[in-house]
């Protein structure tokens, strides 16, 4: 399996944690209680949100945009692999900023630890990390 | 002819890769949903509430009695509060359908949430449980543990906008009065073994979560039926 087949692979994976947290914050799945748990203190406290929709949301879609650059590169398909490269290093280190954000809101502010958050984050990192390895192999090729 | 980056067979391997992680990503979505969602389970509605002392609204005596648990800084119950309960008044308890009582379940987790449940407590001292209750939950983001380390001030701001005697809430509120009844509430909601907030106890039903209206009224439904008498048959049908 290559670096782009790997981006692909794992942004899926990171999609359907996404989608399960968006879900969950939603209300579609689980009871949304406040009984148990450091996902739901993090999801339900206000930090929950950005931009009018739930972080995990966004999340979702940050890992379909970075399926998509990842299989459209392998496929050479809409733009050059070296430009889709480029754009999957932007966007997975943005993720990496922004999970770190999440991640010391979620030790500092929230005083909670959410899991799957924090696999998530993990999950970015490694994409950031492939990403860049990625770009250096299409700028040595 | 377009460049070609993988072999076909890769490309195969590749695909069937990503379709082995959507249909486990499906299934497992479609697991938890099954195995988390909100469920009934049924329980003995005689249990006695023990030390415990709610806050009815409603008649006393209508056919249908709820008990709700619930932890006045939990944003769920915010949600049922501020969603869905004013349809349930309206709707229910406004008819003599059902009457609702709350009984305080403060979790740990809520720091904040004990300086509610005592503002509450205080307010129905004057009469004005709900119109307390309804305030916290509007005004959860204001006084939560996220927000602030002195909740009181901010919920005496609530006191003096429900109009309640400020002097008497005051001391109510800085004595701790209702602290027992609290308590004694929390007791009963780890007795019946209540795991999260909120939750419904409507009939023989326990129901966790912040449902719908449509889901809490077909509780309400079933639990009437259960209730009512069985009518026989007017007449035999003639064969």
């Amino acid at each position: 399996m290559n670096k782009r087949q790997a981006i692909a692979a794992l942004s899926l994976a990171g999609f359907f944690l996404a989608t399960y947290l968006t879900l969950y914050k939603l209300g579609y799945i689980g009871t949304l209680a406040c009984g148990t748990g450091g996902c739901e203190t993090v999801q339900l406290s206000k930090w929950g949100d950005f931009l009018g929709m739930p972080v995990a949301a966004w999340g979702a879609l940050f890992y379909v945009a970075m399926c998509a650059a990842a299989i459209c590169a392998e496929f050479e398909w809409v733009a050059s692999p070296r430009l889709l490269s480029r754009a999957m290093t932007l966007m997975s280190g943005w993720g990496v900023i922004f999970s770190g954000w999440l991640t010391w809101l979620e030790l500092a502010r929230i005083h909670a630890i959410c899991r799957y958050c924090v696999v998530s984050a993990v999950l970015v990192f490694v994409l950031f990390v492939l990403s860049v390895l990625e770009l250096r192999t299409q700028r040595e090729g | 002819m377009a460049k070609q980056t993988v072999k076909p067979s890769k490309s195969g391997n590749f695909v069937g890769i990503l379709v082995v992680i959507a249909v486990v990503g499906i299934a497992a979505i479609a697991y938890l949903a099954n195995g988390k969602a909100s469920k009934a389970v049924t329980v003995d509605p005689n249990v006695p509430a023990g030390a415990a002392f709610g806050y009815i609204r409603g008649d006393s005596t209508a056919p249908v009695q709820i008990i709700e648990f619930g932890d006045f800084e939990c944003p769920s119950c915010g949600q049922f509060a501020t969603v869905t309960e004013p349809d349930i008044r309206s709707r229910l308890i406004a008819t003599g359908q059902v009457a609702l009582t709350f009984y305080d379940f403060p979790l740990d987790m809520h720091r904040n949430t004990w300086a509610a449940s005592n503002s509450a407590a205080c307010a129905a001292d004057q009469g004005k449980f709900w119109e307390m209750h309804d305030r916290l939950f509007e005004g959860q983001n204001e006084w939560n543990t996220q927000a602030t380390k002195d909740p009181v001030s901010v919920m005496k701001g609530y006191a003096k906008e429900i109009g309640l005697e400020m002097s008497k809430w005051q001391s109510c509120v800085d004595e701790a009065k209702h602290l027992d009844r609290i308590k004694g509430n929390r007791a009963e909601a780890l007795r019946r073994n209540i795991q999260s907030t909120p939750t419904f106890i409507i009939g023989d039903k326990m129901v966790p979560g912040a449902i719908t209206y449509d889901a809490f009224k077909a509780y309400v439904d079933s639990a009437a039926a259960a209730k009512a008498p069985v009518k026989a048959p007017a007449k035999a049908a003639a064969k």
